[in-house]
């Protein structure tokens, strides 16, 4: 009993050493799936968001020269820890926004039950549920990464142009591969496609040979994967190579993954290509790779561009807003609405300038330009990529 | 106006705290008083949460519902639901003895909670369901919060003065007798596989109520809510630590770990950022860490079950 009450005093210490926050920084939450389910994908993503605030600091910092500080939750990936995490953001941190959280039924949770109440902007680097477009959010939820809706049907209309006209389906039984995979099965048989197998598959399993051969006895020798190339969907692609199921192969940007060519070899996958959203100035995107490989990071790694985005979207929001985090949500639409002057990555000093001028500034991101539509999401553009010597090789934009 | 920030994330671990102590309650019920060791209660929980949800939210296209009906009638049906699934999974698995009982329950929730991940016409799968309402949901933030965590309360006061008695009543000795001595309470002429199915009815019950007042709380509720982890480990835990077989223990369990998992975030903040990733496990490290000293020294929980009523023996009572 003791101990308990020694641990319950210790841990309202720590509590109260913050309850005189410094008024020096500002704050944001940086929320995500720390422990759980996507624990392996997490670490890179809020380094490379924690990127996005360190060149903000090295560049001034935000409103008058005051720090800006991103506060790590654990949303474990699940509504439970989400919750408690953004409830412990908003309230004891007191964070001005929300960058986060990384799984959608923790994104749906978090702002039904806290941050649209509290009226905190969120921004999702990597929530991709079509659910999360029909939030009753009062303009208050944001996302840099597109709908699986849209990659879904560009992806479909893409294959139908390459002369892809049948195909067999495998999509992780999530949100992520789920919403995938119906946006694209209903663009692909309404161009006149035709899918000739079609099933969910349960992540990190040791093998899907049966599950792959059920797909292939229709007799398709094109495989579509809606996985994530790190995990259960490299499993995938490699039985499917060893066993001979399916010819070609074909994945979204969860299979963009480095780990695809370094795990089966780049001479294996020369019939993969993989779709991935990617901004219209490409030197956005080099300007961050560089910035990231610098700081340490693998700017390959699943959703990290998307991460880094709305990170530094969210510090220019914050500086649009003067630091009042009811006005963030307002400012967000207004750095980013297309039009202005033009903000690339890691360009904080220019955009601090334009912003104190009081002139018009539209930020176009390392993972796309972020124009957020009525409903808070961004279309995307995207591009296929293959395999190559040096990695992943753009071969053509998507329509 | 720091206190409001102190009183808002006060209420919320409030409502949490009386969420999972009505599962704490239901699997004491289980476990505590009857000796089912039910290693399903994110089965329940579902079963509950998804009844509600589906009953309460505005009609939605491709899944089941929604029947835009009022709170309460939600949470009824969740308790009703979950009862019904119990019902045939107890008549069957009921039969085996304690790790037997645990890995077909166990089993049982990964099927439904599979179900519901992956049945479109029922669940909306892997999406979840949305727009559930929230009781005086329109409120401003706190005000909500905070009407919230009265009526959680309050079912949670209904929910401990109703398991209370029935425990204290002969039924609860029963139970005991069947929970300490099955062979014994067989030859007193007791029907010890019926008994037991009511114990387990009665506490899936109480799960259920569980998940719809989670749900609601969230206003969606998606397959991630179910994982196992969240929804049946842990409620294990608190139950252990607060002391199983004793209603205000498995409260206080609750409240124990719940407080500590959360606030030990505010702890592991205070490293430089560096660290602040890798510090998240140290919270897992410190519940498990806290489980093992609770077995090793004190295995009976914070509150231990009472010893039961030893009256003097003498005169022959009534």
């Amino acid at each position: 009993m003791k101990l308990f009450q020694t641990a319950i005093a210790a841990a309202l210490l720590g509590a109260t050493a913050l309850a005189a926050p410094a008024h020096a920084d500002v704050k944001i939450g940086l929320i995500g799936g720390v422990t759980g389910p996507i624990a392996a994908m997490a670490p890179p993503m809020i380094a490379s968001a924690q990127l996005a605030i360190d060149q903000v600091n090295a560049n001034g910092g935000v409103l008058d020269g005051q720090k800006l500080i991103g506060v790590v939750g654990d949303s474990a990936c699940n509504p439970q820890n989400g919750t408690d995490a953004a409830t412990k953001a908003v309230n004891i941190e007191g964070v001005v926004a929300i960058v986060g959280p990384h799984c959608s039924g923790a994104v749906l949770a978090v702002a039904n039950s806290v941050t649209v109440p509290a009226g905190i902007a969120i921004i999702t680097p990597s929530g991709t549920s079509p659910e999360i477009t029909s939030l009753d959010d009062k303009d208050t939820v944001f996302r840099t990464v597109p709908s699986d809706d849209y990659q879904g049907r560009a992806l479909a209309r893409t294959l139908l142009d390459r002369g892809t006209k049948k195909v067999a389906v495998a999509y992780l039984n999530n949100d992520y591969g789920k919403g995938l995979a119906e946006a694209f099965k209903s663009e692909f048989e309404a161009k006149g496609g035709e899918i000739a197998g079609y099933a969910a598959h349960e992540g990190e399993k040791a093998s899907y040979r049966s599950n792959l051969a059920e797909l292939a006895s229709g007799g398709a020798d094109t495989l579509v994967i809606l996985d994530y190339g790190d995990g259960s969907g490299l499993t995938l692609l490699r039985q499917a190579l060893e066993n001979g199921f399916f010819e070609n192969f074909v994945g979204a940007d969860g299979m963009k993954s480095d780990a695809t060519f370094k795990e089966l070899g780049a001479e294996n996958l020369t019939t993969f290509v993989a779709s991935s959203p990617v901004g219209e100035k490409s030197e956005a995107l080099e300007m961050f790779n560089k910035a990231f490989s610098e700081a340490g990071g693998d700017p390959s790694a699943i959703f990290v561009t998307t991460s880094y985005d709305a990170a530094f979207l969210m510090a220019l929001a914050v500086e649009k807003a003067g630091g009042d985090k009811t006005k963030v949500a307002a400012a967000m639409r207004e750095i980013s609405s297309g039009s202005g002057e033009t903000i690339l990555p890691g360009e904080w000093a220019k955009a601090k300038e334009l912003i104190a001028a009081g002139k018009a500034i539209d930020y176009k991101g390392a993972a796309g330009d972020h124009n957020f539509d009525e409903k808070g999401d961004v279309p995307g553009a995207y591009a296929l990529f293959k395999v190559g010597a040096n990695g992943f090789e753009m071969i053509g934009e998507m329509k | 106006m720091e206190w409001i920030g102190f009183a808002n994330y006060a209420v919320f671990m409030a409502i949490f705290i009386c969420i999972y102590a009505l599962l704490s309650l239901g699997l004491n019920i289980q476990w505590g008083f009857t000796g089912l060791f039910n290693a399903g209660i994110a089965g329940f929980f579902a079963v509950g949460a998804y009844t509600s949800a589906v009953l309460t939210s505005p009609a939605a296209d491709g899944r089941l519902g929604g029947f835009d009906l009022p709170f309460w009638v939600g949470w009824i049906g969740a308790m009703v639901a979950a009862a019904l699934i119990a019902w045939p999974i107890g008549k069957i698995c009921l039969r085996f003895r304690s790790d037997y009982l645990a890995i077909a329950t166990i089993g049982v929730a990964e099927i439904i909670r599979l179900v519901i991940k992956s049945e479109d016409w029922l669940t909306n799968s892997a999406r979840g369901i949305t727009d559930i309402p929230r009781p005086l949901g329109d409120l401003s933030y706190t005000m909500s919060q905070l009407a919230y965590l009265g009526i959680v309360m309050a079912i949670l006061l209904v929910a401990y003065l109703m398991v209370e008695r029935q425990i204290a009543s002969p039924w609860g000795r029963m139970m005991r007798a069947i929970r300490d001595n099955e062979d014994a309470a067989r030859a007193m002429g007791k029907d010890v596989p019926y008994r037991r199915l009511e114990a387990f009815i009665f506490g899936s019950a109480l799960m259920g109520l569980g998940g719809a007042l989670f749900a609601h709380f969230n206003r969606s509720i998606t397959p991630e809510a179910i994982d196992p982890m969240v929804a049946t480990f842990l409620v294990w835990i608190m139950l252990i630590l607060g002391g199983s077989g004793n209603n205000r223990g498995a409260i206080l369990g609750v409240a124990v770990v719940w407080i500590i998992w959360s606030l030990s975030e505010i702890v592991t903040d205070q490293f430089p950022h560096e660290y602040a990733v890798k510090a998240k496990y140290l919270r897992i490290f410190l519940i498990g860490l806290m489980l093992q000293l609770v077995l090793r020294f004190r295995p009976e929980g914070l509150l231990p079950e009472a010893s039961g009523e030893r009256k003097p023996v003498g005169k022959p009572s009534d």
